[in-house]
C-alpha cells in the first residue's frame, strides 16, 4: 500500500509544483493520474521513488517513509518500484539486452555488475522479460535501432526485471501512436491483473483513462482536484480539470 | 508618441559609434604593437629566397662519392714519349695539341666533369711530384678550358712524360636515400611515439578528471560543487599554456629530450581532453541515468551503465582527434625541449643546414597530413 | 578455407575477399607498420643528431617479431571464421606503447631524482616579479681591470655626491680587495653588484655561501668592505685578456607603495605585443582567407577542368601550409623581416589564412541550396540572391570560425617569440634560459589572464552564433 500524505514540492527556482497532495493507493490498483501539462504529474511520480526530493510531506510505502529513508534503504525501496518513462530513457548505444539487464542492478552483485558480468540466470530472466513484451528477437540490437513502441517495451522489460510490486509509468504512451498506445497499456494492464502489480500511470487521453484505470486522481496546478472512479469523470468534471476551453480528444481506435 | 522609441534609438546610434571608435583605436594600437612594416616585407622578400629554395629542395638522395684522378700524358717535347690517349666518353681531359714543344702555349679542355665546381689542375712530373697549374671552375655542363705552358720542368725524363692531372669527386652507383632521410625518419618516429605516449598517459588521467569536471555528475552538495569548480579551474589554467612553454620548464627539470616534451604535452592534453570529455559527459541524455536510479542501482552502477555507454564513442573520437593535434605540436615541441623532429629541425636551422631542415619540414607535412586524414576517417566511422 | 589460405600469404587478404574490407585493410596495415617498426628499431642510427635514440640498433628488438607473428596467425584464424577483435588490438597496443615508452626515453626516475630542480622553478613562482615596493635608489660604481694589464685604471670613481675607491685598480680572479665608499645614505644597507665585461649584472656573494654581500654604512654614509673578485668572464673568452669590469654599490630606501618592476614592464610590453599581433594576424588572415576560400570550395569550382585544377592546387597549398606549425613559418619570416612582432604576425597570418580558408570553404560547400533557389524564384538578381540567400548562411559560421581562430592565435602568439617572432614568448624564453623564474611566473600569470579571457569571450560569442 502506498500512502501520500500532505506532499509539497517547491523547486529551487520557486516553482510550486505540488501543494498538499493526499491519496492512497491499494495493492492491485491501476491508478491513473490526469491533469494538464504542467500540473505536476511527473513531479508527483518522481517524488514517489524520490528521484525528486519532496519539500514536505510523507510517502509511506508499506508503512516505510520513503521521504526519510537513508540511502541504502532507499535503493531497496526503489528496486521494488519499476518505472516506465515517456522518453523511454534507454541507453541508446547499448544493446537491448544490456538495457534490460540494467533493471536488475539493484539486485546484482555490485562488483561483477561493474565489470559487466551477469550470471546466466539473470540473462535468462532478461530474455524472458523480452519474450514477455514480444521482442525477444531484438535482444542483440542496439537500442536506438528499435522503433518507439519497441523501445517502450524494452522499458517495460527493464521494469519487469526488478520484479516490482509497483510500476510508475509517466506518460508511457505519449510519444507513441494510438495502436501502440493500446498495446503498451495492455501489457501494463496484464501485469496489473495477472501479477497483481500495482500500477500508477499518468495519461493524457480520457478514453485511455476510461478504458484502463480502476481509479483516477486528477491534478490541477499541483493540487488534487478529483479522486474517484473513471466513470465519474463527466463533461463537467472534465472542464473543471482541464479548463473551460478544453475539448475532449480521443486516442481513438481499438476501443472495442 | 514615439519618443520612447527615439529615446532608445539615440543611445543605440551612440553605442554603434562608440563601438566603431573602440575598434578603430584597438586596431591602431595593435598595428603599432605588432610593428607592421609592409615596405620592409616587400623590400626584403628576397632574403627569404635562398632559405625557401633550400627548404623546397630537401636533402633526399645522395650518391656514393669517389675521388677519381683524370690523367693525360703530354710529351714535351713532341716524340719524347708516346702521346696520351683520350677516351671517347665519360669525364675526360682533351688537350688542344697531342704534344708540345718547350715553352709552347696550349689549351686543355675538360668535358663531362661535375658542373659548377672548382677544381685545381696540376702537372704530375716524371719524378712523381706535383707542379700546380691554374684553378678553374666548370660551367653548368661540366666543361672548362684552361691555358697551359710547357715549362722546362715538365719535360719528359728518361722516356717518362709529365701528365696533366685533375682530381674529381665522381658520384658512383645509383642514387640512394641521404643520411638526412634516415635521421629525419628516426626523429619523426620518435615524434609520433611522443604524441602517442603522451596522449595515452593523458587519457588515463583525463577520464576520471572529466567526471569530476562534469556538472551533471559531480555538482551535488557543497563538496561536489567545490570539487567541480576546483577541477574545472585547474583544467582551464593548464589549458592556457602552450605545451612548448611547459616543455622548456620540464627540460630544465628532467633534462633535454623527448621525455620533457612528452610530459608537457601530456599535461596540456589532460587539461584539454578533460574539458572535451567533461562536455561530452554533460551533454548525455539524463533519461537513462534517471531510469537506472529508479531501479535502485547505486551511483557507480548508474555511471557505468547509464553514462559510460553514451560517452565511449565521443571519448574515442576526441582522443584520436587529440592524438592528431599532438603529433602537430610535437613537431615543434622539440624545438626547445629537445627530442623528436622539432629538435632535429632546430639543430639544422641553427647550423644553417637548410636542405636538411627542408627534409624535416617535408616529413612534417607528410606525417601531419596523414594523421589528419587518418583521424578524420576514423572519427567519421565512430560518429 | 580459401580465405584462410589467402590470409596466410597476405595478411588481411582473406578478410578483404570475404567482404570484410575494413578489417582486412586494417590487419594488413597494422602488420606492415609493426614489421616496419621492428626493422627500424634494429637498424643502428645513422649517427649525428639521432645517436641518442638509445634503444635503436639493439638486436634485442628482434623479439618484437613475436607480436606480428601472432597477429599473422590470428589473422589466418580470423579469415577462416571471424573472431572478436579484442586480442589483436591489445597485442598491438602493448607493442606500440612499450616501444613508444622506450623511444620517448621515459625516465620517471629523473622526475623524482631531480626534484630539487623542480623546486628551483617552483619556489620563485610564488613571488612573481611584476611589482616592486617603491623605493629611492642610490647607485655608485667603480671600474677595475681583471686580470691586471700594465696600465690599470685608477680604481676610484667620483659621481654626483658619492665616491668609491678600491685598494687596487686591477686584480686577478679570487683576489681580495677592499672597497671604501663615501657619500652614501647613512646607516643603511648597501648591496655589491658586479657587472661582467658583456654587461650582465650579478650580486656578489660571500665566499663559499649563497648569501649576497650586504654591508651597512655608518652614520656619515661611509662604507668599507672586503670582497673577492669573481670569475665573470663567460666561457669562450680568453681569461688572461685584461677586461674592464665594474663594481656597483646599490642602496634602496622603501618609500611605500608599489611600482612596476623592470621585468614587470617587459611582461606588459610582451603581453601587449602578443595581443596586438594576434589581432592583426587574425584580421589579415581573415581578409585573405575569404576570397581564397571560394577558390577552395568544391561546389563552386567544379564547373570545368580549369577551375577544378585551380581548386586542387589551392587545396593542396592550403593543406601544406596548414600542416606546418606557425612557429616554423616564423623562422622564415624572422630571416626576411628581422626579429620582432612583425615576423610573428606574418607567420600567424599565413597559417591563419590556410586554416581559415579551409574552414570557410567547408562552410561554403555545406550551403543549403534550398533558400537560394527560393530567392531566385522570386525573380531576385544575382546580387540579391547572394545577399539574401548566401550571406545569411555563411556569416555566422564565418564569424564563429574567425573568433575561434583568434583564440588560437592569442595562444600561438604567446610562443611565437621563442623563435624571435615577438610577444611575451620572446622575453619568456630568455627568462627561462637565465633561470629568472620570478619573471617567468609573472609572465605565466599574464598569459593566464589573457588566454582565459579570450577563451571565455570566444566561447560566449560562438555560443550566440551557433
Ligand atoms: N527541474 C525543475 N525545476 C523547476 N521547475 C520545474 C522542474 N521540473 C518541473 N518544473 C515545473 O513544475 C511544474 C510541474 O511540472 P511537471 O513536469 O511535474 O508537470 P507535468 O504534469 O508532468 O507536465 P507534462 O504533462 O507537460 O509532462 C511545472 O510548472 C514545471 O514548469
Ligand atoms: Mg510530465
Amino acid at each position: 500500500m502506498l500512502e501520500v500524505q500532505h506532499l509539497h514540492k517547491v523547486y529551487p527556482n520557486g516553482t510550486v509544483a505540488l501543494t498538499d497532495v493526499n491519496f492512497t493507493v491499494n495493492d492491485g490498483e491501476f491508478l491513473v493520474i490526469i491533469g494538464l501539462s504542467g500540473s505536476g504529474k511527473s513531479t508527483l511520480l518522481r517524488c514517489i521513488n524520490r528521484l525528486i526530493d519532496p519539500t514536505a510531506g510523507k510517502i509511506l510505502w508499506d508503512g516505510v517513509d520513503v521521504t526519510t529513508a537513508p540511502a541504502g534503504e532507499l535503493r531497496r525501496i526503489r528496486r521494488q518500484i519499476g518505472m516506465v518513462f515517456q522518453q523511454f530513457n534507454l541507453v541508446k548505444r547499448s544493446s537491448v539486452l544490456t538495457n534490460v539487464l540494467a533493471g536488475r542492478l539493484g539486485y546484482a552483485n555490485p562488483y561483477l555488475s561493474l565489470l559487466g558480468i551477469w550470471p546466466p540466470a539473470e540473462r535468462e530472466r532478461a530474455q524472458r522479460a523480452l519474450t514477455r513484451v514480444g521482442i525477444a528477437d531484438k535482444a542483440a540490437s542496439r537500442a536506438d535501432a528499435l522503433s518507439g513502441g519497441q523501445q517502450q517495451r524494452v522499458g517495460i522489460a527493464r521494469a519487469l526485471m526488478q520484479e516490482p510490486k509497483l510500476i510508475l509509468a509517466d506518460e508511457p504512451v505519449a510519444s507513441l501512436d494510438p495502436v501502440l498506445a493500446h498495446s503498451i497499456l495492455q501489457y501494463l494492464e496484464q501485469l496489473n491483473r495477472e501479477e497483481k502489480i500495482t500500477v500508477i500511470c499518468s495519461l493524457h487521453f480520457l478514453d485511455l483513462v476510461h478504458r484502463y484505470a480502476t481509479r483516477v486522481v486528477a491534478l490541477k496546478d499541483g493540487q488534487v482536484v478529483f479522486t474517484g472512479l473513471p466513470q465519474e469523470i463527466d463533461r463537467a468534471r472534465f472542464k473543471e480539470i482541464y479548463g473551460e476551453e478544453a475539448i475532449e480528444v480521443r486516442a481513438g481506435m481499438a476501443e472495442s | 508618441m514615439n519618443s520612447p522609441a527615439r529615446g532608445a534609438k539615440l543611445p543605440r546610434a551612440l553605442r554603434t559609434i562608440l563601438i566603431v571608435i573602440g575598434v578603430l583605436v584597438a586596431y591602431v594600437i595593435a598595428y603599432r604593437g605588432s610593428e607592421v612594416d609592409f615596405p620592409r616585407l616587400i623590400g626584403s622578400l628576397g632574403k627569404g629566397g635562398p632559405l625557401m629554395q633550400d627548404f623546397l629542395t630537401p636533402d633526399l638522395v645522395t650518391r656514393e662519392i669517389q675521388p677519381v684522378t683524370l690523367q693525360l700524358a703530354l710529351p714535351v717535347p713532341c716524340g719524347s714519349a708516346p702521346e696520351g690517349e683520350v677516351p671517347a666518353s665519360g669525364p675526360r681531359l682533351v688537350p688542344g695539341v697531342p704534344c708540345a714543344e718547350l715553352r709552347d702555349k696550349f689549351t686543355v679542355e675538360g668535358i663531362d666533369l661535375a658542373p659548377n665546381t672548382e677544381l685545381q689542375l696540376r702537372w704530375r712530373l716524371p719524378s712523381d711530384q706535383y707542379f700546380p697549374g691554374p684553378f678553374i671552375s666548370t660551367d653548368a655542363d661540366g666543361h672548362f678550358s684552361a691555358e697551359f705552358e710547357a715549362r722546362p720542368i715538365v719535360a719528359t725524363k728518361d722516356g717518362v712524360p709529365s701528365k696533366i692531372e685533375v682530381e674529381l669527386l665522381v658520384p658512383v652507383g645509383g642514387p640512394k636515400p641521404s643520411a638526412a632521410v634516415f635521421e629525419v625518419l628516426d626523429a619523426i618516429i620518435v615524434t609520433i611515439f611522443m604524441a602517442l605516449v603522451s596522449t595515452t598517459a593523458a587519457v588515463v588521467v583525463a577520464v576520471p578528471l572529466s567526471f569530476l569536471a562534469a556538472r551533471n555528475i559531480t555538482r551535488r552538495g557543497r563538496a561536489g560543487t567545490a570539487i567541480y569548480y576546483i577541477t574545472r579551474t585547474t583544467l582551464s589554467v593548464f589549458r592556457s599554456y602552450e605545451p612548448i612553454i611547459l616543455a622548456t620548464l620540464f627540460a630544465f627539470w628532467v633534462g633535454f629530450g623527448p621525455f620533457a616534451g612528452a610530459i608537457a604535452l601530456a599535461i596540456v592534453t589532460v587539461a584539454s581532453l578533460g574539458k572535451l570529455y567533461s562536455e561530452a559527459v554533460e551533454n548525455i541524455d539524463p533519461g537513462p541515468m534517471e531510469a537506472l536510479t529508479a531501479t535502485g542501482a547505486n551511483r557507480l552502477q548508474v555511471v557505468l551503465y547509464g553514462v559510460v555507454p553514451q560517452i565511449v564513442p565521443d571519448f574515442l573520437s576526441f582522443t584520436i582527434y587529440h592524438w592528431d593535434i599532438n603529433v602537430r605540436i610535437s613537431t615543434i615541441i622539440g624545438y626547445v625541449g629537445g627530442g623528436g623532429i622539432g629538435y632535429y629541425l632546430a639543430q639544422m636551422i641553427n647550423t644553417s643546414q637548410n636542405n636538411k631542415a627542408g627534409t624535416a619540414i617535408w616529413a612534417i607535412v607528410v606525417v601531419v597530413w596523414a594523421m589528419d586524414f587518418l583521424s578524420a576517417e576514423v572519427r567519421k566511422r565512430l560518429a | 578455407m580459401l580465405n584462410a589460405l589467402a590470409s596466410l600469404f597476405l595478411p588481411g587478404l582473406g578478410q578483404f575477399l570475404a567482404g570484410r574490407r575494413t578489417r582486412g585493410l586494417a590487419l594488413f596495415g597494422v602488420i606492415a607498420v609493426m614489421l616496419g617498426l621492428i626493422i627500424w628499431a634494429v637498424t643502428p642510427a645513422v649517427g649525428g643528431a639521432e645517436a641518442d635514440i638509445t634503444f635503436k640498433g639493439n638486436p634485442a628488438n628482434w623479439r618484437w617479431l613475436i607480436v606480428p607473428t601472432l597477429l599473422w596467425l590470428w589473422n589466418i584464424w580470423d579469415a577462416a571464421s571471424p573472431r572478436p577483435v579484442l586480442i589483436p588490438v591489445i597485442a598491438a597496443l602493448i607493442m606500440f606503447y612499450v616501444m613508444g615508452w622506450q623511444a620517448t626515453e621515459i625516465d620517471l626516475e629523473a622526475l623524482a631524482k631531480n626534484f630539487d630542480r623542480a623546486l628551483i622553478i617552483l619556489r620563485p613562482m610564488f613571488r612573481p616579479d611584476f611589482l616592486q615596493p617603491k623605493a629611492d635608489r642610490l647607485e655608485a660604481w667603480v671600474e677595475l681591470e681583471v686580470p691586471c694589464s700594465p696600465t690599470p685604471p685608477a680604481g676610484a670613481n667620483t659621481l654626483v655626491g658619492t665616491s668609491l675607491s678600491l685598494s687596487a685598480g686591477c686584480a686577478s680572479v679570487g683576489e681580495t680587495l677592499t672597497l671604501t665608499a663615501g657619500g652614501l645614505w647613512p646607516d643603511s644597507d648597501a648591496e655589491l653588484v658586479w657587472q661582467s665585461p658583456i654587461g650582465d649584472f650579478f650580486a656578489l656573494r660571500e665566499p663559499g655561501t649563497t648569501q649576497p654581500v650586504i654591508t651597512r654604512t655608518d652614520s656619515t654614509g661611509r662604507l668599507a668592505t672586503r670582497f673577492v673578485v669573481p670569475k665573470a668572464i663567460p666561457p669562450g673568452i680568453d681569461p688572461n685578456l685584461p677586461q674592464n669590469q665594474r663594481l656597483y654599490v646599490r642602496q634602496s630606501k622603501v618609500t611605500g607603495g608599489y611600482e612596476l618592476s623592470t621585468n614587470g614592464f617587459f611582461v606588459l610590453k610582451g603581453i601587449y605585443e602578443t595581443i596586438a599581433l594576434a589581432l592583426m594576424a587574425t584580421t589579415l588572415g581573415t581578409l585573405f582567407a575569404i576570397p581564397i576560400s571560394f577558390l577552395a570550395a568544391r561546389n563552386l569550382m567544379s564547373a570545368n577542368a580549369l577551375t577544378l585544377g585551380m581548386y586542387v592546387v589551392v587545396r593542396t597549398l592550403l593543406n601544406i601550409v596548414r600542416s606546418i606549425e606557425s612557429l616554423i613559418i616564423a623562422i622564415v619570416f624572422v630571416v626576411i623581416v628581422g626579429l620582432g612582432p612583425f615576423a610573428g604576425m606574418l607567420a600567424l597570418a599565413l597559417h591563419t589564412i590556410a586554416a581559415l580558408a579551409k574552414l570557410y570553404s567547408e562552410v561554403i560547400e555545406g550551403i543549403d541550396p534550398g533558400p537560394i533557389e527560393a530567392i531566385r524564384a522570386t525573380g531576385a538578381t544575382w546580387l540579391q540572391v547572394a545577399r539574401y540567400g548566401v550571406v545569411p548562411q555563411i556569416v555566422p559560421p564565418f564569424t564563429a570560425f574567425t573568433i575561434y581562430r583568434w583564440d588560437i592565435n592569442v595562444r600561438a602568439s604567446t610562443i611565437i617569440g621563442f623563435v624571435g617572432g615577438g610577444g611575451i614568448g620572446f622575453f619568456l624564453v630568455q627568462w627561462i634560459n637565465l633561470g629568472d623564474f620570478r619573471a617567468v611566473s609573472a609572465s605565466f600569470i599574464a598569459i593566464l589572464v589573457v588566454v582565459m579571457a579570450m577563451d571565455v569571450f570566444s566561447a560566449r560569442v560562438r555560443e550566440r552564433l551557433i
